[in-house]
């Protein structure tokens, strides 16, 4: 008898991973095939050595690296934004009819298009902090504890997976993708600046950055813990909410 | 699909109460004009919207958006179909394999088949970017029969197409239609009469008509024969017009005569009185047709009966 693909057997643990797998790496794939991920990566290569290189013998490992940090969250936050926030809205239509026709369920859709920006982001993060930190350790006066450095990328790390938990939740719960870049970069201004005003300092981004040199010289406070809670729970819902809400809706 | 319906912010009807049965092994061609509902019955089909009431059966079982395994017997090509515009033929067959779970090695068996048999063989490490929407269709039926399906399901595939490609997309349709079953949408008539077995019709989101061509074009068949004729016609009209069998003649454009028979007159031996007549009078039969022997008629005829049942529902 003919072999068939065709079987609605269920299929076993390791196969239903596959289409999973398949558009993770596919984004992926595309993303750092992009002009924009170039042009990016190059850019804040270039500006972080121009930063260290200019300050060199004149600063401190935790300015600079402080300094170098906070353009993740007020400049580059936007490549992430605009990134983040057209994921899914970008390929509505015959894209995703094309790949929702076939054997994907729509968690499996989702959860690797959270996945592949999720590690995007981390991926590229990662490379430009690397050349960052460096640099800094080898040019700047010492003033680090290699524990709190470490946190402090962390941190930020988790607070860049928060922007772009909520842009991809964004990009599933608006109609079209001007609307979900929008939507996000008034949210994520409003985080960073308006929250510190309204008591809401723990959960904004730009109170991290106040509190960021004090985290590298090795001070991690109560604060601190509340903010990781706070990102953590603000990615998790996010995540939770709009795979539930592109469960339900008709795409 | 049984009573299925599907309304868009409760505004919109797109499919209304539409039951249409497509049995294993059948060509099904899916007719209606733009704007219809085709492409929202299809995406109902596939799982990819809910319904706002009724249900969708393949394979005996409740099609949801959840039901990725009755997908995985499906294959799938929408109208205009679009791809990562990066990837090339290649990786894109091989993408849409891993979405079938399908083993590296059959992937890479069936990849190079498909690639071969569409004709893309050439451009497989092209970037579909570049891709005409010839080249573009033929990929996306290769994506269709990735997985081996059971059940093919086209969305206008013809749309756009050159008559080169349209002819050979249609060929293509009819040999896979030796081994699959396959439900064909278009608004293109000649398109579904060449290569369907069965149809379907839809207007406005109702389901007009589900039967087999043949009984289509039946069902709207009307008592006309229209003659092509060379000769003295004025002396031919007056012989039908003397016959009991005949209710009515009429002369369009000085060599077309259409004959209107009576209603006990069978269609067969209406055709043997006309030429025997068109023989008797020395007249140069040129061709002989029943005004309905198109499917494009009898498509119009449909909507305009189910037309005047909805003035008549709405009275």
């Amino acid at each position: 008898m003919k072999n068939r693909v065709g079987s609605s057997e269920q299929p076993s643990k390791g196969e239903a991973l596959g289409p999973f797998w398949a558009i993770v790496h596919a984004d992926l794939r595309s993303l750092f095939r992009s002009r924009i991920t170039y042009g990016w990566l190059l850019a804040a290569i270039f500006i972080q050595v121009v930063r260290t290189l200019g300050s060199s013998g004149a600063g401190t490992t935790s300015s600079v690296v402080s300094s170098g940090l906070s353009d993740f969250i007020y400049i580059w936050s936007l490549v992430i934004i605009g990134l983040a926030a057209s994921s899914v809205s970008s390929e509505a239509g015959e894209l995703a009819d094309s790949i929702m026709s076939k054997s994907v369920t729509r968690f499996d859709y989702v959860l690797a298009k959270f996945t592949s920006r999720v590690a995007y982001t981390l991926i590229s993060f990662s490379v430009v902090t690397a050349v960052l930190v460096g640099l800094a350790l080898k040019l700047e006066v010492s003033d680090y504890n290699a524990l709190g450095l470490a946190s402090a990328i962390l941190l930020i790390a988790l607070t860049l997976v928060m922007l772009t938990a909520l842009g991809v939740g964004l990009s599933i719960a608006m109609p079209n993708t001007v609307m979900s870049i929008v939507a996000l970069l008034v949210l994520w201004y409003a985080m960073t600046i308006f929250f510190p005003v309204i008591g809401l300092d723990v959960l904004s981004p730009g109170n991290v950055l106040g509190e960021l040199p004090g985290i590298i010289r090795g001070t991690w406070s109560f604060g601190e813990w509340e903010t990781v809670a706070g990102f953590v729970a603000i990615s998790g819902t996010s995540t939770a909410l709009s795979a539930a809400y592109f469960y339900m809706k008709d795409i | 699909m049984d009573n299925l319906t599907k309304i868009f912010g409760e505004k919109l009807i797109a499919v209304n109460n539409v039951n249409f049965t497509v049995e294993e092994g059948a060509i099904f061609g899916f007719l209606g004009p733009n704007g219809a509902g085709k492409t929202t019955t299809i995406r109902l089909l596939l799982g990819l919207i809910r319904p706002t009431a009724g249900e969708v059966k393949v394979f005996g079982e409740k099609m949801t958006p959840s039901s990725s395994n009755l997908r995985r017997r499906i294959g799938y090509l929408p109208t205009n179909p679009r791809f990562p515009p990066k990837m090339t033929p290649i990786r894109y067959l091989d993408f849409v394999g891993k979405l079938f779970r399908i083993g590296r090695e059959e992937r890479m068996r069936r990849l190079s088949t498909l690639i071969r048999s569409v004709g893309l063989l050439g451009d497989s490490s092209r970037e579909i970017a570049g891709f005409s929407t010839g080249m573009v269709t033929r990929l996306g039926l290769a994506a269709a029969l990735m997985n081996d399906p059971e059940l093919l399901i086209l969305d206008e595939p013809t749309s756009g197409l050159d008559p080169a490609g349209r002819k050979s997309t249609l060929d293509l349709i009819a040999e896979l239609g030796k081994e699959k079953t396959i439900f064909v949408s278009s608004h293109i008539l000649s398109d579904i009469d060449r290569v369907c077995t069965d149809v379907g019709v839809i207007g406005d989101g109702r389901g007009i008509f589900s039967g087999s061509i043949k009984d289509m074009k039946k069902s709207t068949r009307s008592r006309v024969i229209r003659l092509e004729l060379e000769g003295d016609l004025v002396k031919f009209c007056e012989a039908l017009k003397a016959a009991q069998w005949v209710a009515g003649v009429e002369t369009r454009g000085g060599f077309e005569v259409d004959v209107t028979f009576a209603p006990s007159m069978p269609m067969a031996e209406a055709v043997k009185e006309v030429t025997d007549l068109v023989s008797r009078l020395g007249l140069d039969l040129i061709s002989v047709s029943s005004s309905t022997s198109s499917i494009e008629d009898a498509f119009i005829g449909l909507l305009r009966d189910e037309e005047s049942r909805g003035f008549l529902r709405a009275a």
